[in-house]
């Protein structure tokens, strides 16, 4: 029989008290960055949002309800769109070979360089009149007038999401390229093996090891769609006339027009598309974790 | 000892607070916030006029110059926060928060430095400055009507007779005028199978043009938004008729293709931009700054003399600065000015001081350099001011227009009588309804509708 290997009961509750106070040293910083740059900006905007009467003014502004409709047409298309090529360039970039490496490079160059110039650029080469596309479209074929990319409401609209996906496609098809390489090649040789072919090896293999990655990062980028103010601003200015904004162009539309109390209102009332997709991300990432 | 010690101490504080309050009262200071100038040569007036005002009264004043837009921005934000400069001059205050500030108790009553000099000015000029103080419940002087800006038509000469027209085949009524530039002029100059636009009209809703030109449309219409009380009449008949007449007008450029498809999207240098690279051989603008640019290069030293000399053919043969033509029932077209207003902020700190200085800043020698360092961008408030040779003698080509411009009259914008309109213009009500018109497809009798109710709940 041995006696308890156990420090003193004084000596103990110092260790747990010095524990605590190191713990609360070192979380200190933390907390009073957290609170700064996050807690006291989130309620300073809530607060501000509190005037029922800017909701009032803001649904009554005809802009507001075409705005809604559009970030739920834009978040819908770009995010599925983006998704749905993203997962097919994986299975196209996770093939081992060198001229397939280089390609790759060539195409995570858009996500790496950085959205004001190159959305410009695009801005620029669309323009109507002088844009390289339209001048190109007149020395070749002669067409005087092009087609209005920026000008025609519909065409401006799929431009900004084809500028919305061509910038942040490489991002989520390396996140699926890293998804696929985490599959254990020896399933795909078995399945092999057994006779299946690609499809039913995509059915049965990828994509059930791909699903829980391919919904938390098409949520992630729901959020992040959401809040895009880049691909359409710099690209239309929410134009023409007004009728392609999104909540994230609108509420800055505000604000340029000293109507900050819409323009707060503007952006929090894409709470309620926002929340919900947190709050499962959350749990899902949770799950995850308890796994 | 200790006796010594605390006197030596009493006395050492007693220095430091008599020199401290000494310092404070050799500078008294006053602080004046303006927009920084397009050119030199208001720059120069504006602190010559500071420094004179310094000598003169051993006052300091802490000028600061800022950008267009960051001037209002600052402003806006200083008065929220209740810590203004003392004087105020942003060139987009009269378009954006004279009248709001005014109505809201936001400014000093200036009558007693208006009411001496009130001869010297416009009348027009000076009633923009007559505003109501909602807190006050009447109306007073609440600003300065420093100078101010007309809508004018400039053209390419040149390019005018490469098409083959003279100057003199220009028509001077309403609808021949605008079919002129749209079907003859651009109809040559495509048959020669250039992509050239007869006019550069601005349509985009973010640009303070687009609602300049269309008010000057509306003004061609005669249809009259608000009564001289504030009180909205655009939803009368006549006016409202007017005013789908002014819409059809105005969408019909677009819709003949007559100005670039870009313009739906035009900020407010853009129908600059495309004057200059020669896209447009026409376009509408408030002020002549497109002309203005050719005379500030032809000056410009760090130009090529080649490229002086171009530009000083541009400014003197190539360029012509137009009045608008006649309006659509042919009387005389009325021109729509815009008074830029300088002001004093009730929560100012020195507000004895600051109106001295605007007493000065408004004087005659004073006022009149800092207007004409704009190069004819900006027009005199005064009545000496537009007299002086530099508008009157006749020899600059484009301030000889804008001279003949000013003695024909001038209307002032809506907000001046209801201090609403700001936002209905921050708003453009009026590119909406036109773009409702070309965009939407939908007739200009519901785009009018929607613009008459839209106004009513901003500003009814």
């Amino acid at each position: 029989m041995t006696a308890p290997l156990s420090a003193p009961r004084e000596d103990k509750s110092g260790f747990t008290r010095d524990r605590a106070m190191w713990g609360a040293i070192m979380l200190a910083p933390y907390v009073l960055v957290f609170a700064v740059m996050v807690v006291y900006p989130v309620a300073y905007g809530l607060w501000l949002g509190l005037n029922w009467n800017s909701y009032k003014a803001l649904f009554a502004d005809p802009i507001f309800l075409r705005t809604v409709v559009n970030t739920i047409v834009f978040l819908f298309v770009a995010v599925n769109l983006k998704f749905l090529i993203a997962l097919l360039l994986s299975g196209f970039f996770v093939q081992q070979r060198a001229w397939i490496r280089i390609v790759l490079v060539l195409f995570i160059l858009p996500w790496a360089v950085p959205s004001i110039p190159t959305i410009l650029s695009f801005r620029v080469m669309l323009n109507p009149e002088n844009g390289m596309v339209n001048q190109q479209l007149f020395q070749w074929f002669g067409i005087m007038e092009g087609p209005g990319w920026l000008t025609d409401p519909t065409l401006a609209f799929m431009c900004s999401i084809f500028v919305h996906i061509w910038k942040s496609l490489p991002f989520w098809t390396l996140i699926l390229i890293t998804g696929r390489l985490a599959i254990a090649q020896d399933l795909y040789e078995a399945a092999s093996v057994d006779g299946a072919n690609r499809w039913q090896q995509f059915r049965f293999i990828t994509w059930p090891s791909l699903a829980t990655l391919y919904v938390t990062s098409t949520m992630l980028s729901m959020i992040w769609t959401l809040g895009d103010f880049n691909s359409v601003y710099l690209l239309t200015g929410g134009g023409p006339g007004d009728l392609n904004h999104v909540l994230a162009t609108l509420g800055i539309r505000y604000m340029r027009n000293n109507n900050l109390d819409l323009g707060i209102a503007s952006i929090i009332v894409a709470m309620p598309l926002i929340l919900p997709m947190v709050f499962v991300m959350v749990k899902r990432l949770s799950k995850g974790a308890d796994a | 000892m200790k006796l010594v010690r605390h006197f030596a101490m009493g006395t050492a504080v007693a220095a430091v607070v008599a020199g401290w309050s000494g310092a404070a009262a050799a500078q008294e200071t006053l602080t004046a916030w303006f927009t920084k100038g397009f050119y030199k040569g208001e720059d120069d007036a504006l602190l010559a006029v500071v420094d004179k005002f310094q000598k003169a009264t051993g006052v300091k004043v802490e000028l600061s110059l800022y950008a267009t837009e960051d001037c209002v921005t600052k402003s806006v934000g200083a008065v929220d926060a209740g810590t203004p400069p003392d004087v105020g001059f942003c060139t987009t205050y009269d378009f954006r928060t004279t009248g709001k500030w005014a109505y809201d108790g936001k400014l000093e009553d200036v009558s007693d430095v208006i009411e001496p000099m009130k001869a010297e000015f416009q009348p027009m000029a000076l009633s923009t400055t007559f505003l109501m103080n909602g807190k006050a419940g009447k109306k007073s002087y609440y600003a300065f009507p420093v100078e101010q800006q007309m809508m004018h038509i400039t053209y390419w000469k040149d390019m005018l007779e490469e098409a083959g027209f003279k100057e003199a085949d220009i028509p001077k009524t309403w609808d021949g005028y605008w079919d002129f530039w749209c079907d003859k002029v651009q109809g040559s100059m495509r048959a020669k199978g250039k992509r050239i636009y007869g006019i550069g009209h601005p349509m985009g809703i973010a640009a303070s043009d687009t609602f300049y030109s269309f008010l000057t449309f509306a003004n061609a219409y005669n249809a009259k938004v608000v009564d001289e009380n504030g009180k909205i009449v655009l939803d009368q008949p006549e006016n409202k008729k007017a005013m789908v007449e002014a819409v059809k007008s105005y969408a019909n450029i677009f819709q003949r293709g007559c100005t670039p498809p870009s313009s739906v999207n035009w900020l407010d240098p853009d129908n600059n931009v495309a004057f200059h690279n020669r896209t447009t051989v026409a376009t509408h603008n408030a002020t002549i700054s497109i002309a203005g640019k050719h005379m500030d290069d032809m000056n410009n030293p760090s130009l090529t003399a080649e490229q002086r000399a171009q530009a000083k053919k541009n400014y003197e043969d190539n360029i012509r600065t137009a009045e608008f033509p006649l309006k659509a029932d042919g009387s005389k077209m009325t021109n729509l000015a815009a008074v830029k207003t300088a002001v004093i902020f009730a929560d100012a700190k020195n507000k004895k001081r600051a109106k001295e200085f605007m007493a000065f800043f408004m004087k005659d020698e004073n006022l009149r350099p800092f207007v004409e360092g704009s190069a004819g961008r900006w027009v005199p408030t005064t009545l000496k001011g537009i007299e002086a040779p530099f508008w009157s003698d006749g020899k600059d080509p484009h301030r000889a227009v804008v001279y003949k411009q000013y003695k024909d009259g001038t209307v002032p914008f809506q907000f001046v009588y209801n201090y609403n309109f700001t936002t209905v213009n921050a708003e453009n009500v009026w590119a909406k309804a036109v773009n409702r018109v070309v965009q939407d497809k939908v007739p200009a009798e519901q785009a009018v509708d929607e613009m008459i109710a839209r106004i009513k709940q901003i500003a009814g």
